[in-house]
């Protein structure tokens, strides 16, 4: 292969939709010219710092105004809209089916998913947030203090337990961000990581290794923790749950299994 | 709103104006309202929405040729990020993390719309090649070769910001 030919199989490897044989090639390749190493690497870089301008870009509060009071989507609403609940509340107006429609497109969605009972195990329901993140539908005040973070999120469960605080700067990936998320009753501490070597969700919250999901593969790492490891996938993202005393900790990235395995048998402690 | 944050960020980069953005974004939810019964539920809403934003786009822009070269006069700077209030602008990192999304921005308004469009479905809206061939109704080929020229146009004017660190200081 030359590297005229690798270029857009580089595209296609970066944006994980390279095929075999192509991709057995293309790494053969990979490992034989440094120079379309590096352009892998600045072409992840590029789709990264992309992604990353997008995430910045949300709707404005105008546009939700002149859609709410647009009466093509809301009928007899053609008042500037004074509040949200003022639209919500009446559903007894709220008769029309296209109506509804656009009430399922613009509002109501939202509230079914984070509202909805699970009947999927905890930890896959948590990746959830995940997939929020990286669409830049999730709403997160970002932050790069990382006592705040912490100091936020315990403070969301009354001090019970902490969320994981890992110091993954040797990756290149740094706190950002935290939330809670409500699932069931149980309260999930997430803790996002992110920098050059990409996106990693750190979940907490009190639980046994029950919760992992049912098709997990166990890892029991005999030679050094002494600890079982569940490693499982959803959605494209990848996951790995494992029990510190009473507290459950799972790590989410895109990132290959073996990595991010490697990653968590080496931050965990046994309890 | 669930779509609503990515349909302004497609529409605000296929338009290139915040206006014009929300206007495409208005339009597409009422043209989707109306088509309500062409949706299949179950399916992917998202792609359907957006496939619904290009073509208002392409049909009210594309066809009056108002995709802007960068030799074209009308070309107006972006003010978006100019425009963003500066409450609590951090250390260094978050000032420069902004100006290197305000770069993104720019140089994705002085490539050729071709190049654009598959680059803010597949890196900003998180679309696979085959649902962004379905978008653009194109086949994924075209997606692919696209994306690789794209990115390599937005590289060459991002070189400065963009790269390891030891690429970086070599430039220097």
């Amino acid at each position: 292969m030359t590297c005229d030919e690798a270029h857009e199989l580089i595209t296609a490897l970066v944006d994980h939709e390279a095929l075999d044989p192509e991709r057995s090639s293309l790494e053969a390749h990979l490992k034989e010219c440094a120079h379309c190493r590096f352009a892998l690497e600045e072409e992840r870089a590029l789709k990264q710092a992309i992604r990353g301008a997008g995430q910045g870009i949300y709707a404005p509060s105008e546009l939700r105004d002149r859609i709410l009071s647009d009466p093509r989507i809301f009928p007899g609403k053609s008042r500037p809209v004074a509040r949200w609940r003022d639209y919500v509340w009446p559903i007894p107006h709220l008769a029309r089916p296209a109506l509804a429609v656009a009430l399922l497109l613009a509002i109501a969605l939202p509230t079914f998913v984070f509202l909805k009972s699970r009947s999927e195990p905890i930890a896959i329901a948590a990746l959830e947030t995940y997939d929020l993140f990286l669409r830049g539908e999730l709403p997160v005040r970002g932050t790069e203090n990382t006592n705040e973070i912490v100091e936020q999120l315990t403070r969301a469960v009354g001090g019970h337990f902490h969320p994981m605080g890992y110091d993954l700067t040797a990756m290149d990936l740094w706190p950002v961000a935290g939330l809670v998320r409500e699932i069931d009753g149980r309260k999930i501490l997430v803790a996002i990581y992110q920098g050059k070597g990409g996106t990693i969700f750190c979940y907490t919250f009190l639980g046994s290794e029950a919760d992992a999901p049912p098709n997990a593969a166990r890892f029991f790492d005999a030679s050094k923790k002494k600890m079982n490891f569940y490693a499982f996938s959803s959605g494209g993202v990848n996951a790995v749950l494992h029990r510190e005393g009473e507290v459950i900790c799972i790590l989410a990235s895109e990132m290959p299994m073996e990595e991010l395995l490697v990653l968590a048998q080496s931050k965990a402690k046994p309890s | 709103m669930v779509h609503l944050d990515h349909l302004y960020r497609v529409g605000f980069h296929l338009a290139k104006h915040q206006d014009e953005a929300q206007e495409l974004v208005q339009e597409t939810l009422v043209r989707a309202l109306a088509a309500c019964d062409q949706f299949n539920p179950g399916t992917n809403m998202k792609a359907w929405l957006t496939k619904i934003l290009y073509n208002l786009f392409f049909d009210r822009y594309h066809q009056r040729k108002r995709w802007i070269s960068t030799d074209d006069p009308a070309y107006e700077e972006s003010d978006y990020w100019k425009g963003l209030p500066v409450e609590n602008p951090g250390p260094e990192s978050h000032v420069l993390s902004r100006e290197l999304n305000a770069q993104i921005t720019d140089v994705l308004r002085r490539i050729p719309g071709e190049f654009r469009a598959p680059i803010v479905l597949v890196d900003m809206g998180d679309f696979t090649y085959e649902e962004a061939a379905e978008i653009l109704s194109c086949p994924i080929g075209t997606i692919r070769s696209r994306l690789s020229r794209g990115r390599k146009l937005m590289q060459q004017y991002l070189r400065p910001y963009i790269g390891s660190e030891q690429e970086r200081s070599k430039r220097k």
